[in-house]
């Protein structure tokens, strides 16, 4: 754990963030009412982003974690470290956020196990309090922080779910990809190349959206996109961009391989 | 080579036969216009067949240029190879069907390392189909070129360009033309008697207008030949589906520049106003070939480029049609086939699939709409029959006690209209003032229909909520009680939900729990060689499962000191607290602790590739978990009528899977009929009795629940959501893996949106199903 001062975590720059529809506005709201927020939808679909632009909005700093299935309660929390013979207390990346009225983003916590998980429950109800046990107390936040979580939903495992005791605390978001024109305008924007191309590729990823289920357990994300528009602006000939970023990435299998090379080479 | 070059070249080539002047112009005269690398394999293959039989020289002449536009020049020498051969064997008339017929005749008997069949097209193309679609798109082959919209049907076998790849682009490029002529809208033409095109043509050859018109069919019928405006029609919406196709496929449109050349260098020149020289038009536009005619274009050639630019209707290629028919030389009987790509039109057809399609969206709707109205409490009362409202605005008040109100297009949302997307999404619909938001899949449905009718229904509604209602069941009485005498030892008597009564019908079903006799066979042998190599990888893959090695941390005791906690556990004693006692690290093997009953559909339409499918899966499955030590279970299930609903115990979740439980599922065999909800309840019934920590119901189906008695449509499907969710109650965690392409209009409903998922191919089953419970499972 890093002691990075919280002022790193404020976000300087305007996040590109394209609104779809209300969320920012809801999203608002809730912070206002002092509600927690889940995000759920797709890779690539522009969470982590929004999360950036609400924090930039809100002008609060932004704490991400990124759980995975080693996180310990002390890994959220913080534990007792020595320096210089003394145990110093080191506060981890939850009760940072706690403290200084931040947002704290926890990033997939369907990956964390179910005993780590149930740390944020106090948080994430009216209580609003975080119980740091070592140290005895129980810190309340402040009214400016805010907790946020995020997870695919897709095709579940049944060992690896969200409990309705988790769930039904938070304010829920759906994100799935933009439409057309939307997506092509954030593809054009993130990449820098021109909307004739931004618009291929979005037709491109249509195309492959439609074969979830039939071959692809998901279809192209729109950062993959994006991936293949900076490569195309840095020279990169569209059809192998779009092969080593799309392509490749979302199958090993042969025959959808190449059925995805021929959409490929009938757009470019 | 011009016509005397050309008559100069044949009298060499007939030598030492001399011919007089008029007999040489008339034979030569198919000649004009070939390409000269053509006429030099031409006048070889004269100097062969002119010494076996003048005749057929000349048949052969007349006949070459058609032949050139299915066979490569270079491929002439065999095919005169096959002609002689047939003369020599059949005479005159034999050697005949093979100059009228290349297609059939010659070129399917040659084994061309260069021709591609369909076969080997469509593990490519269809995925490809069905992204251009956006939704599944079937290809299918069968004799002529044509689609209706659901599906694109294609040549068994193309052997046209001397390379394999070129053919599978051809392959390629029939099929985006196909799916451009079902974008670019050409099949929803709506003609109204008012049109111009109508009221042209229905002047000019003083034909009655039907009195209902919608058709193309009906606007062809309009001219004396049909056939021949129809024709003008389809090459009208060829041209705009290459402009079409130029600027949303760049790509193919460009690799398939020398393809349009080669067909359109088949097309002999002086054809002007012919369908000959439509098709040349077509082709040099889509190879981006700026052919201009020598004195310019003539009125019916400006009408036809209009219909290259980006704004032209399938309206306007009516027009075309209209307006140009007179000019046509068609009608004398001589017309070119279409070409390739372009197949033919199929009207009907396409309309037959959209009533299939309207009728399959009507009955979905209606008991999507049917199960959100009885979600909240209505009063009893009794529904009046509605009558036909009209739709002018898009509200819909009914007579009787509760209104259901739909509001007008775009209501509650409010974005700015753009020109080319306007979103009429139904939100909600409002009944007894109480407003109810309808769940996606109900506004995608609503979507669908409003897009197809431009309105839905007033029928809709009201049949949605005769289903819904309660009170009378609409003469579903019980079927009266059958006499059978029973003789299972083990037999069950189960509850079954009633949706409309929101009740159970207490007692109603009996379930037989048979076992099935073991054969002895080469089934299980010939699967386990047919999936060997599949099979060592599944083992291998399943034995990573299970044991998941995990060094646990935080130990009262272990092989290793855990570094970390013994940090923070000194960290806290400087603290002056007392530290925790877990300092070790121990290596554990996470016991999987999960337990599985497979539940097989064995009902009648199970037969044939199905059954063979399930079973090969089955026998992979308890492979492969055999290697990880799950506990499962195997049944199926069938039955006929509530008083004989029939489990079969393949394999109980205790038993070892020995030889015996092999042979039973080699016994396997499609049964009859499929009544869910009692099978569900037993095997949950025995599922919440075994100690496991995880429980799963997998159930394997091709369709949709359905019995011999009145155990079909919602009935069926709402006992069997609700024995599913009696199996949740319990513990059970449900799934189902489908062959039914239908499944997605009602397995979300019972199973959860989640807890299904769809196989588009039955042979796939063997393969996916392990894949499946590996990915529910870890």
């Amino acid at each position: 754990m890093e002691n990075i001062a919280i002022e790193e975590h404020i976000i300087t720059e305007k996040p590109f963030y394209l609104v779809q529809g209300e969320e920012l506005l809801i999203a608002r709201t809730a912070y206002q009412n002092r509600l927690p927020i889940l995000l759920k939808g797709p890779t690539g679909c522009g969470k982590t982003r929004f999360i950036q632009r609400l924090a930039w909005e809100l002008a609060r700093p932004l704490i991400t974690v990124s759980c995975h299935d080693d996180l310990s309660t002390s890994d959220l929390v913080g534990r007792f470290l020595i320096k210089g013979g003394e145990a110093v207390w080191m506060d981890g990346p939850l009760t940072k956020a706690v403290r200084a009225g931040a947002i704290c983003y926890l990033d997939e916590i369907v990956e964390a196990r179910k005993d780590t998980t149930v740390v944020i429950h106090p948080l994430a109800d009216d209580r609003r309090e975080l119980p740091i046990e070592k140290r005895g107390e129980t810190l309340t936040a402040p009214p400016e922080f805010m907790l946020a979580i995020s997870y695919n939903p897709g095709y579940q495992s049944v060992l690896k779910d969200l409990k309705q005791s988790t769930r039904q605390r938070f304010v829920s978001f759906e994100f799935n990809y933009p439409p057309t024109e939307l997506e092509a305008s954030i593809v054009r924007e993130e990449s820098g190349i021109e909307q004739s191309i931004a618009e291929k590729l979005v037709r491109l990823a249509a195309m492959t959206r439609s074969l979830k289920d039939s071959g692809l357990q998901e279809g192209a994300s729109t950062r993959l996109l994006i991936h293949a528009g900076k490569l195309i602006r840095s020279g990169i000939t569209p059809r192998t961009a779009c092969k080593a970023t799309i392509t490749e990435t979302l199958t090993d299998d042969h025959e959808m391989l190449a059925a995805l090379e021929e959409m490929v080479s009938s757009l470019f | 080579m011009d016509a005397h070059e050309l008559k100069n070249r044949f009298t060499q080539a007939v030598l030492p036969d001399i011919l007089n002047d008029w007999e040489i112009e008339e034979t030569t005269e198919p000649l004009h216009g070939l390409p000269d690398t053509a006429l030099k394999e031409i006048f070889r293959q004269i100097t062969v067949i002119w010494p076996v039989s003048h005749a057929l020289c000349n048949n052969f002449l007349q006949a070459v240029a058609r032949g050139l536009t299915c066979l490569h020049h270079s491929q002439l020498g065999d095919w005169v190879k096959a002609i002689l051969a047939a003369y020599e064997s059949g005479g005159l008339h034999e050697a005949r069907q093979l100059l009228e017929q290349v297609e059939e005749t010659f070129l399917c008997p040659i084994r061309g390392e260069t021709g591609i069949s369909f076969t080997e097209i469509t593990t490519r193309l269809q995925p490809y189909a069905t992204g251009l679609a956006g939704h599944p798109l079937e290809l299918s082959s069968g004799p002529e070129i044509y689609t209706d919209t659901a599906t694109i049907y294609l040549p068994p076998r193309i052997a046209l360009l001397p390379k394999r790849v070129d053919n599978f682009l051809l392959y390629k490029l029939i099929i985006s033309f196909q799916w451009a002529f079902t974008a670019i809208g050409t099949f929803s033409l709506q003609l109204r008697k008012d049109s111009p095109a109508v009221i042209a043509a229905a002047k000019r050859y003083r034909t009655v207008l039907p009195s209902e018109f919608t058709s193309l069919s009906d606007f062809f019928n309009l001219f004396p030949e049909p056939a021949v405006a129809a024709n003008l029609f389809h090459f009208g919406e060829t041209s705009r589906a290459t402009s079409f196709l130029q600027e949303r496929l760049p790509g193919l449109m460009r690799e398939s520049t020398p393809l349009f050349q080669a067909l359109a260098r088949t097309i002999p020149p002086d054809t002007r106003d012919s369908s000959a020289d439509l098709q040349r038009t077509i082709l040099l536009q889509a190879a981006q070939d700026t052919y201009k005619w020598p004195s310019g274009a003539t009125p019916i050639e400006e009408l036809f480029n209009a219909l290259f630019q980006d704004d032209a209707t399938s309206q306007d290629s009516a027009c075309f049609a209209a307006e140009a028919y007179d000019r046509f030389h068609d009608h004398t009987g001589k017309s070119c086939p279409p070409i390739i790509f372009q197949g033919v039109l199929r009207p009907a057809e396409v309309l037959a699939v959209q009533r299939k399609r309207r009728t399959a969206a009507k009955e979905q709707f209606i008991a999507a709409l049917a199960a959100i109205i009885n979600a909240p409490p209505l009063q009893d009362a009794p529904l009046d029959k509605e009558k036909d409202e009209a739709q002018s605005s898009g509200f819909l008040e009914l007579e009787g006690q509760s209104t259901v109100v739909i509001p007008p297009a775009g209501a509650g949302k409010d974005q700015g209209e753009t020109e080319k997307s306007q979103e009429k999404t139904l939100e909600f619909i409002t009944i007894d003032d109480s407003r109810i938001d309808l769940p996606d899949k109900l506004k995608k449905l609503a979507r669908e229909i409003v897009d197809d009718l431009g309105h839905i229904p007033s029928q809709y509604i009201s049949s949605a909520r005769q289903s819904a209602g309660k009170g009378l069941a609409q003469g579903n009485a019980p079927p009266p009680q059958e006499g059978e005498a029973l003789t299972a030892t083990n037999l069950f008597i189960y509850d079954e939900w009633d949706y409309r009564r929101t009740g159970f019908r207490k007692n109603w079903c009996s379930l037989a729990v048979k076992k099935i006799n073991p054969v002895t066979g080469a089934f299980v042998g010939n699967t386990l060689e047919k999936y060997h190599g599949h099979l060592i990888r599944l083992k291998r893959q399943f034995e990573m499962m299970r044991n998941q090695e995990r060094f646990v941390r935080r130990q009262k005791d272990g092989d290793e000191i855990d570094l970390d906690a013994l940090i923070e556990a000194l960290a806290d004693i400087k603290a002056g607290l007392s530290p925790a006692e877990g300092l070790f690290i121990r290596l554990a093997r996470d016991r999987r602790n999960i337990s599985t009953l497979f539940l097989v559909d064995m009902s009648s339409s199970t037969e044939g590739w199905v059954s063979t499918a399930i079973k090969e899966a089955l026998i992979l499955m308890c492979e492969a978990l055999e290697v990880l030590g799950d506990t499962y279970g195997i049944y199926g299930f069938s039955g006929m009528r509530r008083t004989r609903a029939e489990l079969f115990q393949i394999k109980d979740l205790g038993e070892p899977y020995n030889d015996e439980v092999k042979g039973r599922i080699a016994a396997i065999a499609p049964q009859e009929y499929t009544r869910m909800g009692p099978p569900i309840r037993h095997l949950t019934r025995l599922l919440a009795k075994s100690e496991a920590r995880i429980r799963l119901l997998i159930t394997l189906s091709d369709g949709k629940p359905e019995d011999y008695d009145d155990y079909k449509g919602d009935y069926a499907i709402e006992d069997t959501r609700h024995a599913l969710i009696e199996a949740k109650a319990q513990g059970v965690h449900p799934f189902c893996i489908t062959i039914d392409k239908q499944a997605h209009a009602y397995l979300p409903h019972m199973y959860g949106e989640v807890n299904y998922i769809c196989i588009d191919e039955v042979k796939k089953l063997p393969n996916r199903i392990p894949e499946i419970y590996r990915g529910l499972t870890s």
